[in-house]
């Protein structure tokens, strides 16, 4: 028994000379997987996943946690239940914050499928109330976008979701392009990212001149980003930039 | 002459030790874990049918990794709690330790067999979530190439850029040899705990909660490193808990690498060297308290 | 073991050598202790066959357990060959048969044998032969294949004994070796038992039935309570010096008349009549009841 109870001092002993290590390895890891919200333990998370999903969460189950969660939050989408959708994912993006998916995938229910539903919604006769509801569904899809940004700064889809949401729900083209150009500066970017932040651009008042620029050297670029819309925004911006003729770009391609 | 051979340590005879202990274990029918794992992914592809492949592969790599971590704990858990009391129980421990072998090799052996055994069930498991990736990786490419062959070039790389990036990566086996250091050093701390305990089912219990400890314990040990306020007893038990319990948090490293976090070869490496270190010292107070114990 | 023969005189002479030997077992939870071998002291001489006898919980297989090592003596100590029991080069040359043994039953015996034979570093063509001697030896070559688990008591026993001879020990320690086995399979083990005696090797074996193992015994010590009660060689330990006892054949109830009468006419007194018995049997049950009274007179 005594044996025992030396072990047990060994092992405290031992961990007396380990802590700092550990704790620095701790800090360490934190930091390399993205920071602040990373902490599972706040009680943020606590409230959100309920005590036994806390345990859970914090005993290596974290994300079969989440994506049971996230398949039930699927499953509510089939029903349209969109209260339930909205709870769900909200779990799912506080246990894996650093999944980009799940922030997709929340924002694009809240701003597309769930905003629609709503202005759609047969129970409610007065429209002003039907578009209020559809612009709270926009803010959701935003705000879940934004935090997803927040947690993965690099990650080029979440930028381009966010970039989307602007041009397709709040019809802001100077948002728009700029998040389309984070998105293409950021590694594993869509080639076409550049290129739909200078569209955006091109929409913008006042800014015509930047946006004629991008176009411009795009198409001087390479042939494969001699698109139509391409063309045609160039040729709109040259229009309205009244760029002189020998600078223009030729009527007819090919 | 051979009284030195006798007295040295012996590599063979541990190896003896330990690849009878793997047969002893995989006699006790542990690879039906392997069959759950088996059932599980092919249960989960099925039930993926209705995700798009994004979240079918995000799925699939959680499930599979995370159930790799709990099995592979589970094992080293059950499989170690009942060799040694096991060997005391039928007195075969008699018979091996009335030969010329010190009870360290003969705890080694025990150890090495565990840990072999682990080994291999994880390379199964991995191998076989491999495949199954793999194979859902080929048939997303395949369906996309055809759907997709009068679509712009530059969409159709996007599209397949899309599905390498959720698909197989190889960070992932980096990953796999966390959840393995993770597995050794439950093993050889419930191989301690097993020196001591009085029944099997004693060993298991504590290990279980060892494991959930295990998980808070950064949360404890920051707590008490950083928060000043708290009273003496409850800062007493949070030092018991950093000090004593292992951090098992700091061997989730898969969750971040499944969500494409790139972590640092410097950070890998102190995690690997942490999980060595912590199954050492477990290793040696198992040796220690069964130099005293009577047989 | 080279240097044996260079240390000095008796110590060397001992295979086994048990000195003031006393083992105390705590009760977990209540302030008692059993004290189940009280200073003991023994010489097993090498070379001969000594019987360690006594009823269940004598304190047998815990002093052979102190011998090999298994666990610590209290007080006291322990030797085998001259070198201390708590180190591991002490069970170099020795082969231990526990009580009831119990080996890994997934193995057939022939692995069972090439396990054991590992841990002792008997290796390669060597391990081979002595495979199949020792299996030759203990009659089980036709069961090599076969799993423990489908084995018999006596088969059990035997292929213990065989993993005890496999590292070629000097000394071999038998925990019960007849216990539970049927008579012919006993006989088997005695003969087994004869056989390595003739081979020069020590024997320290343990019984609590003494029939069994009178005839291959050289010296016995009779165990009660942990005390040991009587020893020494056979033939002295049934010879009680003012005693003795006349065996006839075929003789006419005239002739005892004689006998008796001759017997009272002197200063003999004749005490008992008796058909003859297992004489070791009586001595043993006369030692052990004498403890036991004595136990009963301390309370
Ligand atoms: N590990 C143990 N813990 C407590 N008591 C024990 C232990 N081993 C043996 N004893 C006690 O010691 C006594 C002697 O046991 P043992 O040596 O096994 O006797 P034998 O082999 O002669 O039958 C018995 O009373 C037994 O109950
Ligand atoms: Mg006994």
């Amino acid at each position: 028994m005594s044996r025992v109870l030396f072990a047990f001092a060994m092992l405290l002993a031992f961990g007396v000379m380990k802590l700092p290590a550990e704790h620095a390895l701790s800090l360490q890891h934190r930091s390399a997987s993205g920071g602040q919200s990373d902490d599972i333990a706040n009680l943020d998370l606590r409230e959100k996943i309920g005590q036994l999903g806390f345990v859970a969460a914090l005993s290596g189950f974290r994300a079969m946690l989440a994506d049971f969660l996230f398949i039930q939050a699927h499953a509510a989408w089939e029903r349209t239940e969109w209260g339930r959708v909205l709870f769900l994912f909200r779990q799912v993006t506080t246990l894996q914050p650093h999944v980009p998916l799940f922030w997709d995938m929340a924002a694009w229910h809240m701003a597309w499928n769930a905003s629609a539903a709503a202005m759609n919604d047969p129970s409610q006769p007065r429209l002003a109330l039907r578009v209020k509801a559809q612009r709270e569904y926009f803010a959701l899809g935003k705000d879940f976008l934004e935090r997803g940004v927040k947690n993965n700064p690099d990650k080029p889809q979440l930028h381009e979701a966010l970039a989307r949401l602007y041009r397709d729900k709040y019809n802001d083209h100077a948002r728009a392009s700029e998040y389309f150009a984070k998105a293409s500066a950021l590694p594993g970017a869509a080639s076409y990212d550049k290129r739909f932040s200078a569209y955006e651009l091109s929409y913008c008042e006042g800014r015509e001149r930047e946006a004629y620029e991008c176009l411009h050297g795009l198409y001087a670029k390479s042939e494969k980003e001699r698109l139509p819309t391409l063309i045609k925004r160039l040729k709109f911006l040259e229009e309205k930039l009244n760029v002189p003729p020998e600078q223009r770009i030729p009527d007819k391609e090919r | 002459m051979s009284e030195r051979l006798h007295r040295g340590f012996s590599p063979a005879r541990i190896f003896a030790i330990s690849i009878n202990t793997l047969i002893e274990l995989t006699r006790q029918k542990v690879f039906y874990v392997l069959l759950l794992f088996a059932l599980l992914l092919i249960g989960c592809s099925v039930f993926m049918a209705r995700f798009t492949f994004q979240q079918e592969f995000q799925i699939l790599k959680d499930i599979s990794l995370g159930a790799m971590s709990i099995f592979s704990a589970l094992l080293a858990i059950v499989g170690t709690a009942r060799l040694i009391p096991q060997d005391i129980d039928d007195r075969t421990v008699y018979t091996i330790l009335a030969k010329p072998i010190p009870r360290f090799e003969y705890l080694l052996g025990k150890l090495f067999g565990v840990l072999l055994l682990l080994a291999i069930s994880i390379a199964l498991m991995s191998a076989l979530f491999v495949v199954v990736l793999y194979v859902r990786e080929r048939t997303v490419l395949n369906e996309t190439l055809r759907q997709m062959s009068r679509a712009p070039g530059e969409q159709l790389d996007a599209a397949v850029n899309a599905i390498r990036a959720a698909g197989l990566n190889i960070d992932i086996l980096t990953g796999v040899a966390v959840i393995y250091l993770k597995a050794c050093l439950l093993a050889a701390l419930t191989l301690f705990v097993s020196t001591f305990a009085t029944t099997n089912i004693f060993t298991v219990v504590v290990m279980v909660f060892v494991y959930f400890i295990g998980h808070l314990q950064a949360t404890a040990r920051e707590y008490w490193l950083e928060e000043q306020s708290a009273g003496w007893v409850a800062r007493t038990f949070l030092a018991i808990v950093a000090l004593i319990f292992p951090d098992l948090q700091a061997f989730n490293l898969v969750d971040e690498i499944v969500a494409g976090v790139a972590i640092p070869l410097v950070l890998l490496a102190k995690t690997a060297l942490l999980g060595i270190f912590y199954t050492a010292i477990y290793t040696l107070a198992a040796t220690f308290v069964f130099y005293g114990k009577e047989l | 073991m080279n240097d044996l023969p260079r240390r000095s005189g008796a110590e060397a002479g001992a295979a086994v050598a048990v000195e003031g030997l006393s083992k105390v077992f705590p009760v977990p939870f209540r302030r008692k202790s059993i004290t189940a071998v009280r200073d003991l002291n023994l010489r097993v001489e090498a070379g001969e066959v000594y019987g360690l006898l006594g009823p269940n919980g004598s304190g047998k297989s815990t002093t052979l357990k102190i011998i090999l090592g298994l666990a610590a003596p209290t007080r006291g100590r322990t030797k085998i060959f001259g070198r201390d029991s708590s180190l591991v080069e002490s069970r170099q040359a020795v082969g231990f048969l526990p009580e009831n043994p119990y080996f890994y039953k997934f193995l057939t015996g022939e692995e069972t044998l090439r396990f054991f034979g590992k841990l002792c570093r008997v290796n390669g063509s060597r391990l081979k032969s002595r495979v199949r001697e020792l299996l030759e030896l203990v009659g089980l070559t036709n069961a090599r294949d076969q799993r423990l688990s489908t084995y018999s008591k006596g088969m059990l026993q035997r292929i213990g004994l065989a993993q005890a001879l496999i590292n070629e020990p000097k000394l071999v320690v038998l925990d019960e070796p007849t216990a539970g086995v049927d008579p012919a399979g006993s006989r088997d083990i005695r003969n087994l038992i004869v056989d390595l005696k003739q081979r020069g090797i020590t024997v320290l074996l343990s019984s609590h039935l003494l029939t069994q193992v009178q005839e291959i015994c050289d010296r016995v010590g009779i165990l009660a309570r942990g005390v040991l009660v009587r020893e020494g060689h056979l033939e002295e330990l049934i010879a009680i010096e003012n005693r003795c006892e006349l065996v006839l054949e075929n003789a006419s109830e005239a002739l005892v008349k004689e006998i008796e009468k001759l017997a009272t006419n002197s200063n003999a007194r004749l005490i008992d009549r008796r058909k003859s018995t297992t004489t070791l049997e009586r001595l043993f049950l006369e030692a052990t009841q004498e403890s036991e009274s004595s136990a009963k007179h301390a309370k």
